[in-house]
This record gives C-alpha cells, structure tokens and sequence, in this order.
C-alpha cells in the first residue's frame, strides 16, 4: 500500500543494536560517480566535514565511490542533498567492520618522491620540494591539459584539478592532490 | 652519452628515473628508453618542465628512444 512511499524514499539501514553506539559515521551510497560528485561539493560547500571513499565489502549496490559522514549531521546532510536534487540509494550506518569503507587512495614511496592514486589518476611529487612531476592515468581527454598545468608546479603553486577539469579523472586528480596536500601538512 | 633504460617500468618510474638523471647531469645530452606511448609523454612533460628539450623521439625495437637536451 505504501510502495510508492518506500521507492519515492531512499533506504535508510538499520544497524545492528550491537553495533549502534559504535556507529558514528554514515556511508551515502549513489547510483553513478558524478551524482557523488554533486553531493560532496554540496556537502563541502556548506562547511559539512565528509569524506569520498570506497564502497564497504558489503555494499554491493551503487558506484564505486560512497560519501561518508558525521551520523549525527543525518538528517541535514540528507536535507541538504535532496534541495540538490539527489537521492541516495542507501545510508548506511558505519556498524561493523564489513561496512568500513575503503580508503581510495594508494600511496607509494620513491624515496625522494611520494605517489599518490586516487582511482584511476596517479599523481608524483618530489617530497623535498613538493614539486608536481608526474600526472598520469585516466585516458580522459582532459589528462594531457591537466598534467601540462601541473607539472612543474608545488603543490602550492598547482591549480587545483577540479576548477580546471571536466572530467571524472579530473575529479580523481583532485582527489590525489588534496591528499598529496594532506600529507605534507602532517 | 648518459643513458636512462627504463624498459619494463611502470609509471611514474621512467619519469623518476630520467629526472633523477637529468638533475645529475645539469646540462648536455640524455638518452631515454621506454616501451609506452605513455611513457613517452609523461618523460616529455617532465623533461620540458624542468628546461630540457626533447630533441628526437624514435621508435627502437618495441618502444621508443627519446632524446632530451639542456644547454
């Protein structure tokens, strides 16, 4: 009687009540990568602290990227992405260990260079300098442009990827660069 | 003149290893091997971010033979 209610609403998991205290924070699963796109730079513009990432094991519906979250800031984080025109397929509550989602990046260390990937985009720099040398992966077509503004540059200096990209490897670039970023303020 | 093999190497390392050598050397003459296209293009932006000029790119056996230059 009520299924246009539950299909007119996305899921909302229960955890369970073992793991209910534990679960402090949230996964928004989306049906495609750019819808997660739209709703991080919602949620970032409005100052809420979230987190692109991959999907837990145990989430096997949605793309391969999820936001996760502040539990507690739910429901405006849900108002927030619904004014946005956006749905989640599902909220999960972060409540046990195989619905921990995973860490995107990959980093790897040259000595006196660190790489960082972000799904399908590497980026290099020099960890003394922190001189961009190397831009790699993708196989969009704004890759060339992208690495050619960056190379060369610290990651200071460097344009930031997604206010020169157009691309979901310039979304993955960003991604990189803020971690490359990251890590050399630790 | 120096040469860089970095045949078989996944990115980033032929750039790694022609930028080490670049800074090594300072100025003059570097050959490069790579077996990508990829690599190609990626040792090209290095090099020219850092002032050398890629003076020749030549196929050689399954890949090719760059030659990047500072004077």
């Amino acid at each position: 009687m009520f299924g246009w209610l539950k299909r007119g609403t996305s899921r909302r998991e229960e955890p369970p009540a073992a793991g209910a205290a534990a679960a402090e924070r949230g996964i928004l699963v989306f049906e495609n990568t750019s819808e997660v796109i739209r709703a991080e730079q919602r949620l970032r513009d409005s100052g809420r602290q979230v987190r692109v990432m991959g999907p837990p094991p145990e989430i096997r519906t949605g793309c391969d990227l999820v936001i996760e979250f502040p539990l507690i800031e739910e429901l405006a984080v849900r108002r927030l992405i619904e004014e946005a025109g956006l749905r989640p397929l599902r909220v999960v509550p972060v409540s046990g260990p195989l619905l921990q989602p995973v860490d995107l990046f990959q980093v790897k260390d040259f000595g006196e260079f660190l790489m960082v990937r972000a799904a399908n985009m590497k980026l290099t720099f020099e960890k003394q300098t922190r001189c961009i040398v190397n831009v790699s992966g993708g196989g969009c077509p704004d890759v060339p442009y992208l690495a050619r503004e960056l190379i060369g540059k610290t990651l200071e200096e460097a344009p930031e990827p997604r206010r020169i990209g157009h691309t979901l490897c310039g979304y993955a670039l960003q991604l990189a660069f803020e971690e490359c970023r990251r890590r050399c303020s630790l | 003149m120096a040469l860089v093999d970095a045949r078989g190497l996944s990115c980033p390392q032929p750039v790694l290893l022609a930028l080490g050598e670049m800074k090594k050397l300072g100025k003059g003459s570097l050959e490069i091997l790579v077996d990508t296209d990829t690599s190609v293009e990626n040792v090209t932006r290095a090099a020219e971010s850092q002032g050398w000029n890629v003076k020749e790119v030549q196929p050689e056996g399954v890949g090719y033979r760059l030659i990047v230059e500072k004077t």
